[in-house]
């Protein structure tokens, strides 16, 4: 019975699903040395950033594309069938959002960002400075002056290149490089742009930072990089959003972000992760292959993941942290829900090498439709953390038959001072929790997005508060008509 | 992933073959199979996912250069006897009526392998698929010889069957145990396996058990492994329980320099339990690794697990249970725990609890934890005048305990009790 009406709210469309039509300067499909000078001429890049691209590319050709070993299921992606540049056609050097192509201001209206900058609501004090990217290209970037008064880099990653190569070329690929992995070696021959932004020593960022990533044009995809380098004493919170179009085709997203967070540094990066997840029958949808990682560097450094994954076809994604500094402190809390055809395998790494670092790993998974939802994850405690301590815990909620949940954790530890607890449970809304809520006039499809976010809570509370919102709102949508 | 070809398996062939049995009690065409197998995928090492902490091909190429095969005969094995059990011997695979007791118990019947009629035959691999893993493929092209124990409907052992598997040569040797074991309907039965190795040389059994757990049967099965420093195995139990049957084991391991332990449990029916508890302790160089699969296949079935490790010296534990329901096996309770204590600054343990549901009404669960002793609880018996060692020991002895008790068998109990405590 529950699951009927379950059935019956799951049917519910990506509401994001809309196309902007404006010029678009896009490269033809197709991946050799070429297309990646070319590309990197395009963006008027100095010469040493074209050759790191080029020795990611030569080191991607040797790579064999990455066998079976997550659990999922998808069609082997042509990389010569993908364009690696889509720019929306704008004038250069814009001066004012006055000269930012209209079509593309309606869509980030549409997808609720505002990229003027405008006082929110009175009583409402944090602001956001927005990083959009569009397609492959940052479009604008707001509360730039305001940020910079107190020494705050946040900008574009192709601007970055230009005004702080010294920075970039520091940190680039210390975190993440590019021979880490198949995907990771493609965004470093590829990545069209991105978001950079550094905190000097002793700054707190008054506000949250955020990048918008949309995908528009057809047939491309979307490679961008985010660094994120947090100074001594710093502290900022960052947010990512994503969304795309509604297409038959996979598109493929393969980003990189790498964090870097010196002595006493706070990072907090969340993200709501709404790619298109294809449709009913599990047509279409985006590819999402990131690879993301932070490195607590030096003492008492903090990084924090915090993830709601709703999107996507297919996603291949572990936020990790290297906890290197002694006394610092890594986190990772994840919702990620699948519905239909969508498979998700997802989870954290945390790599423990200095003294008395801390973890915590809370992940909690959803499926629901035909979908699979895999949480992997690896505690590490190398010889000489001593007193490190990590606890995990993954629920999954299975909502109908017809879906998977699992859980593949590995855990290493190699210190005898270690303490380390993992736990995992699966289990489903128990008819007496929806009884209970029925009972009081709470009908099903509120019952069960009120159980859902009551399982979520403790994910969801570490979410910035616009972002929570937002949040909740989207696990309802994406759970509309497939409760059971 | 596809473990890189290495040429050992080649090499054991090659080393074993002349001297192996003709093996006669599994078609040919099974036995190509299991040669072609070993040919492509070869022995695993740490690339392969199910051998990811437990680098076989290595140590196989480290220490198991020149295997000579030169097995020895056994003549005594009495101090390894249990007074209430009945004792079956089984010397470098061959199992010897000599040194067995007489099998008086009704209701048990013991065939060789070679024995058995056409029928009877169909039993042998009938669980173990030799394309599944290179061990099973290992044994199957050469064990010379094996046996069949079979409890008869309705009968119910009025003692435990004691299973003495010796391996003893002087010189690097592979040896390959193999057995069916298989419980009528409404049967009983404990079985308890030993694995000893004596002898100068360094041996290699790679032990492959079949178990058929009938309707409303219930096996009781402990498994002791305590080879000492010459002793390398690995050890596959394929079990598959029936209706209403119930399986339940207890592994504990003492010493080995390699034990890797596949247990495969298939509850293949509605309403059966399994429950498996395992115990090891390693130093020096060990490596023990429990590796547990519990399949469940259809609705209302029920398995726990419990495994603790003590891990000292440079030694590494390994634990990767995989709890798999089905789609069909609704209503399925499954839960898991793994608790360990590293002792020193060079021991690794790694765990890799797995969790894979494809149905939505079960209740799975799996925790696992890894520490140091507490040092409040020594702090505890200091204060009352027990010294920081004996303390330790207590403590240890207590965690330990959890799993000792599941044995029912006394002496057994017993004997492990009291190794495990000279261990310490």
């Amino acid at each position: 019975m529950a699951n009927e009406i379950l059935q019956e709210h799951i049917n519910k469309d990506y509401e994001f699903g809309f196309t902007t039509n404006i010029d678009s300067d896009t490269f033809a499909p197709g991946l050799n040395e070429q297309v990646v000078t070319a590309l990197s001429k395009k963006k008027n890049e100095p010469e040493w950033l074209l050759e790191f691209r080029l020795k990611a590319f030569r080191h991607w050709q040797t790579l064999p594309e990455p066998s079976n070993w997550a659990h999922l299921h998808y069609p082997k992606i042509d990389f010569q069938n993908i364009s690696y540049y889509s720019a929306p056609k704008v004038k250069p050097e814009l001066k004012s959002l006055d000269e930012v192509d209209p079509e593309l201001l309606k869509t980030f209206a549409k997808l609720g960002i505002s990229l003027e900058e405008q006082k929110r609501l009175s009583g409402v004090q944090s602001n956001i400075a927005v990083d959009a990217v569009f397609d492959s290209v940052s479009v604008k970037t707001t509360f730039r002056e305001t940020l910079s008064e107190k020494g705050i880099i946040f900008c574009s990653f192709s601007e970055a290149v230009h005004e702080f190569p010294d920075l970039i070329k520091k940190y680039m690929g210390t975190v993440v490089p590019y021979t880490d992995n198949y995907f990771a070696a493609l965004n470093s021959a590829v990545y069209s742009d991105g978001s950079f932004c550094y905190i000097p020593k002793g700054v707190r960022c008054p506000m949250e930072l955020s990048t918008y990533f949309r995908i528009n044009a057809t047939g491309t995809g979307q490679f961008e990089r985010t660094l994120i380098v947090a100074d001594e004493g710093s502290y900022v919170s960052y947010l990512e959003g994503c969304t795309a179009p509604q297409r038959d085709e996979n598109q493929l997203h393969a980003a990189i972000v790498e964090i870097i967070a010196h002595k006493n540094a706070e990072v907090k990066y969340s993200t709501v992760q709404n790619w298109y997840p294809g449709d009913k029958n599990g047509k279409g949808g985006i590819f999402n292959f990131v690879t993301k990682r932070g490195i607590c560097l030096e003492d008492n450094s903090k990084i924090s993941w915090t993830q709601v994954e709703t999107g996507s076809a297919i996603t291949w994604k572990y936020p990790s942290v290297i906890l290197k500094g002694n006394n610092s402190v890594g986190e990772f809390y994840s919702v990620a829900l699948t519905n239909n055809m969508q498979e998700a395998d997802t989870g954290t790494k945390m790599i423990h090498i200095g003294k008395n670092t801390r973890s915590t790993i809370i992940s909690k998974g959803i499926s629901a439709g035909f979908s699979n939802n895999s949480y992997r994850g690896l505690v590490q405690i190398r010889k000489g953390a001593t007193n490190s301590r990590n606890f995990s815990q993954c629920d999954s909620l299975l909502m109908g038959d017809k879906c998977g949940a699992h859980t593949f954790p590995y855990i290493e530890i190699k210190d005898k001072t270690a303490v380390v607890e993992h736990e995992a449970t699966t289990s489903k809304i128990g008819e007496d929790q929806l009884f209970y809520c029925k009972q009081r006039g709470i009908d099903n499809e509120k019952a069960i997005g009120l159980i859902v976010n009551g399982y979520c809570k403790e994910v969801l509370n570490k979410l910035p508060m616009e972002f929570a919102v937002e949040a909740q709102k989207l696990l309802a949508v994406s759970l509309e008509g497939s409760v059971g | 992933m596809i473990a890189e070809k290495s040429n050992t398996a080649q090499l054991i062939i090659d080393k074993i073959s002349s001297s192996a049995e003709k093996v006669n009690f599994i078609d040919n065409d099974q036995l190509s199979k299991a040669l072609l197998y070993l040919e492509n995928k070869g022995i695993p090492n740490n690339k392969h996912e199910d051998y990811k902490y437990c680098n076989i091909d290595g140590i196989f190429k480290k220490e198991f250069r020149n295997i000579e095969q030169k097995l020895n005969s056994v003549t005594d094995v009495a101090q390894y006897k249990l007074k209430d059990a009945l004792t079956l011997v089984v010397v470098n695979g061959n199992y010897s009526e000599s040194l067995s007791d007489k099998l008086i118990l009704k209701g048990l019947h013991l065939t060789a392998f070679s024995n058995l009629d056409k029928e009877e035959k169909k039993l042998i691999g009938c669980l173990a698929n030799v394309e599944s893993d290179a061990f099973i493929a290992l044994n199957t092209a050469f064990s010379g010889a094996g046996f069949h124990l079979k409890i008869a409907d309705n009968e119910q052992l009025q003692m435990p069957i004691h299973i003495l598997y010796v391996s003893s040569a002087n010189s690097e040797a592979l040896v390959n145990p193999r057995n069916v074991i298989e419980l009528g309907k409404n049967a009983e039965a404990t079985i308890i396996e030993e694995q000893i190795c004596i002898g100068t040389g360094k041996v290699f059994t790679n032990f492959l058990s079949e178990k058929f757990v009938g309707e409303n049967a219930k096996l009781t099965s402990y498994t002791f492994q305590n080879e000492g420093a010459n002793g390398f195995s690995v050890n596959t139990n394929q079990v598959t329980i029936n209706r209403y049957g119930k399986y339940d084991n207890t592994t504990v391991t003492l010493s080995g320099a390699l034990v890797r332990n596949n247990h495969n449990v298939v509850l293949a029916a509605q309403n059966c339990q399994a429950h498996l508890n395992g115990l090891f302790t390693t130093r020096n160089n060990q490596l023990v690794d429990n590796h547990t699969l519990m399949d469940h296949q259809m609705p209302n079935c029920e398995s726990n697990e419990l495994y603790k490790g003590i891990i000292t010296d440079k030694s590494t534990g390994v634990f990767n249970g995989k709890i798999y329901v089905r789609k069909d096996a609704q209503k399925t309770n499954a839960y898991q725990s793994s608790k360990n204590i590293l002792l020193s600054d060079d021991a690794t343990i790694n765990t890799k609890p797995q969790l894979e549901i494809y149905a939505d009404d079960v209740k799975c669960s799996h925790g696992t934890s890894t520490g140091k002793i507490d040092e409040v609880a020594v702090f505890y018996l200091n204060a009352r005048g027990i010294g920081r060692e004996s303390a330790k020991k207590l403590l240890l002895n207590a965690f330990a305990q959890e799993v000792i008790n599941k044995i029912e068998v006394d002496e057994l109990k017993e004997k492990i009790l009291n190794l495990f405590e000279n261990e310490l």
